[in-house]
């Protein structure tokens, strides 16, 4: 099987390191890849489930632009949306009309939502979602899952990190997952000082299995939250919309106050969203948060058209389909050549561990492998499947698996 | 926090531990020490000790001090030791009285040998011998300082106890590996030359690269993407050691 190579990728990653610190910065580094060399670092075009890279190389995304593309790249439905607004108003000096009807929607679909407020990225909408705890409770202390990601502002850093002073994370807990003891001690230990919790659904940190919730945790955990007066905050913004058409909480039957959304709620263009109950709708409108293109419209009609097509396509239902058939797939080809590959997670976003070898070096190389051969796999991240997935993809990428574990033993 | 005791055990441990890489890579150094037969013994009251122990033509370091050294050199603090490894003061010498010359002029030289490649002058790194030398003291600086790190640094040891078990090697691929650390249930440990399956992999491409990158005049995400590093294997643990070795430039400087 032919593999690629990048010359103009690293031409211009060499300009950019001219002009941008790192010359790619944050999630999209190449640094932590392992065989980099294996890797294209730009993208000059995209449509469906594949993008091509600047020297032409045709990948099929398991990525999925980190999660914001659902649909397909260059979804005709959501771009015709996002342009015919584009021309009406985008950025105006008053709000526009699509803010109204984003918010019902989101209001109507989500259950958890009584209101709804708009920013652009994930880190907008969490950050705001623990002011917001801290302002309804009068309290300062937030318990977080060990591992948990919710953007890259400083009260979620880890400590010694650059930049990050020690003072940054003194009111943030973190606890492992899946451990309600562990929340019951930490809440006994402050009682009367904790204002919010903080999770995703499941735990899907970067570098490690992936896990879903034990039986009965959220039950638990609402419980435990519920009788101490501790807002509730469901990071929902890599999951969102894959696993449940009303927030990932409905997947797994348990309410949270606040819901933070982002990637695939507008296919790709930036908006974020956080939704919550009446309770707390009050104390939201007092806490000032804003930023300069909240309001732009464009992205709202995105979202809107990006909702409906996910409701009209019951897209958690084939997401999770086109998962568990990759995996199923990728699981029985690893199998034939004498590897175990093991799959975390849920189907449609899941994390993948070749466990022969614990260093990962192995994993590493088999994505790289199956990269340069046009199936864009990252090693440590989970993947992300989208609705343009189709049944050929899968092929294609199951015999590039297949050429790559051979890659692999040949090496060996 | 004692940052005396920390700043002591680094200068002891992982500083003046360079004198045992040092005649391998001095001729002058090499000259110096050829013919010297004696242990040195560094004692500091309530703190650290580290012999350096000369014999054919080699330099041995110890993390302690042996019953009958040669020379004992007393610290009555880490402060005190401190201020000797900046030049403000005289340690007291408990034994070896007779070679208070030999202190005083060969081996102040050694270390002042050992201070010309470890704080380099920028015209001096245009000779690719004198970079390499450098850059490997440095390197070596880091790794070793890395376990009294975790053990005296607040920040230090939660990046520690975030870091999964596992061992890190450090390789130039123009070289081989150069040292190496272990995370394991003990604490950390800081080995030179190669390890067998490490989980872990730091390759610099040549000694320059290397340069660069463990100076901070290039950043390890662009040398990632030009090739110049790679980092392959439990990452977790490359960027965890990487924040840990440099904190020890904020006690060191």
């Amino acid at each position: 099987m032919q593999t690629f190579e990048y010359p103009q990728s690293r031409r211009l990653f060499d300009r950019a390191c001219e002009v941008i610190p790192g010359g790619i910065y944050g999630h999209f580094s190449p640094a932590p890849l392992g065989q980099t060399a294996a890797f294209p670092f730009f993208a000059a075009r995209a449509e469906g489930a594949r993008f091509q890279d600047v020297d032409g190389n045709e990948f099929i995304d398991y990525m999925c632009a980190y999660g914001p593309m659902i649909l397909g790249y260059a979804n005709r439905v959501v771009d015709d949306a996002f342009r015919k607004q584009l021309a009406l108003a985008d950025a105006a000096s008053i709000a526009s009309p699509k803010m109204v009807e984003l918010a019902e929607l989101l209001v109507d679909r989500v259950a958890a939502a009584d209101w709804a407020f708009f920013a652009k990225n994930g880190a907008d909408v969490t950050s705001y979602a623990v002011t917001i705890a801290r302002a309804a409770t009068g309290r300062r202390t937030l318990v977080a899952i060990q591992g948990g990601y919710h953007g890259t502002h400083p009260w979620m850093q880890a400590p010694g990190h650059h930049g990050i002073a020690e003072d940054d994370h003194r009111h943030c807990i973190r606890i492992p997952w899946n451990d309600v003891a562990a929340l019951e001690r930490v809440v006994a230990e402050h009682e009367g000082g904790i204002a919010g919790f903080i999770a995703t659904p499941y735990h899907h940190p970067t570098f490690q299995d992936n896990a879903l919730p034990a039986e009965g945790y959220w039950r638990s955990v609402e419980t435990l939250l519920r009788k101490h007066g501790i807002v509730f905050i469901l990071d929902d913004v890599r999951c969102g919309f894959r696993l449940h058409r009303g927030g990932s909480n409905e997947r797994y039957g348990f309410t949270p106050d606040l819901v933070c959304f982002c990637k695939a709620l507008a296919n790709g263009y930036p908006i974020a969203a956080l939704v919550g109950t009446d309770a707390l709708r009050t104390v939201t409108a007092n806490v000032f948060h804003t930023g300069s293109y909240w309001f732009s419209a464009a992205p709202m009609a995105a979202a809107i058209a990006t909702l409906q097509e996910l409701e009209r396509l019951d897209a958690p239902s084939l997401l999770d389909a086109c998962g568990r058939k990759l995996n199923d797939g990728l699981v029985r080809i690893a199998k034939s050549h004498g590897f175990t590959l093991r799959v975390t997670g849920e189907p449609c976003m899941a994390y993948y561990r070749i466990t022969d070898d614990e260093s990962q070096m192995l994993h590493q190389r088999w994505c790289a492998e199956c990269t340069r051969r046009g199936a864009y796999f990252t090693p440590h991240h989970n993947w992300f499947v989208s609705t343009a997935h189709s049944d050929a993809d899968l092929q294609r990428t199951w015999d590039i698996a297949d050429d790559a574990f051979r890659a692999l033993k040949a090496t060996a | 926090m004692n940052n005396d005791l920390l700043k002591a055990r680094l200068n002891l441990h992982a500083v003046l531990r360079n004198l045992e890489d040092l005649p391998a890579l001095d001729a002058r150094a090499a000259e110096m020490i050829r013919a010297w037969r004696m242990a040195v013994c560094f004692s500091v009251h309530g703190g650290p000790a580290a012999t350096l122990e000369f014999s054919d033509g080699r330099c041995r370091h110890y993390a302690a001090c042996p019953p009958h050294p040669d020379v004992k050199l007393f610290f009555l603090s880490p402060a005190h030791l401190n201020a000797m490894f900046a030049g403000a003061s005289s340690p007291l010498p408990l034994k070896g009285l007779s070679k208070l010359g030999f202190l005083k002029h060969e081996f102040a030289e050694l270390t002042r040998r050992l201070q010309y490649f470890l704080r380099p002058e920028p015209e001096r790194l245009a000779e690719p011998a004198y970079l390499r030398a450098h850059t490997l003291l440095t390197l070596l600086t880091g790794v070793f300082a890395v376990r009294h790190l975790v053990e005296l640094d607040p920040v230090a040891a939660q990046l520690a106890a975030a870091t999964p078990a596992g061992s890190l090697q450090f390789v130039v691929d123009s070289e081989g590996p150069v040292a190496h650390l272990v995370y394991g249930s003990n604490g950390v440990e800081s080995r030179k030359g190669a390890l067998d399956r490490p989980a872990a992999r730091m390759w610099f491409a040549d000694w320059p690269a290397a340069y660069r990158v463990l100076s901070g005049k290039l950043d390890a995400f662009t040398a990632t993407g030009k090739g110049l590093l790679r980092l392959d294997g439990t990452i977790p643990l490359i960027d965890n050691t990487s924040l840990i070795m440099e904190r020890a430039a904020g006690y060191l400087a």
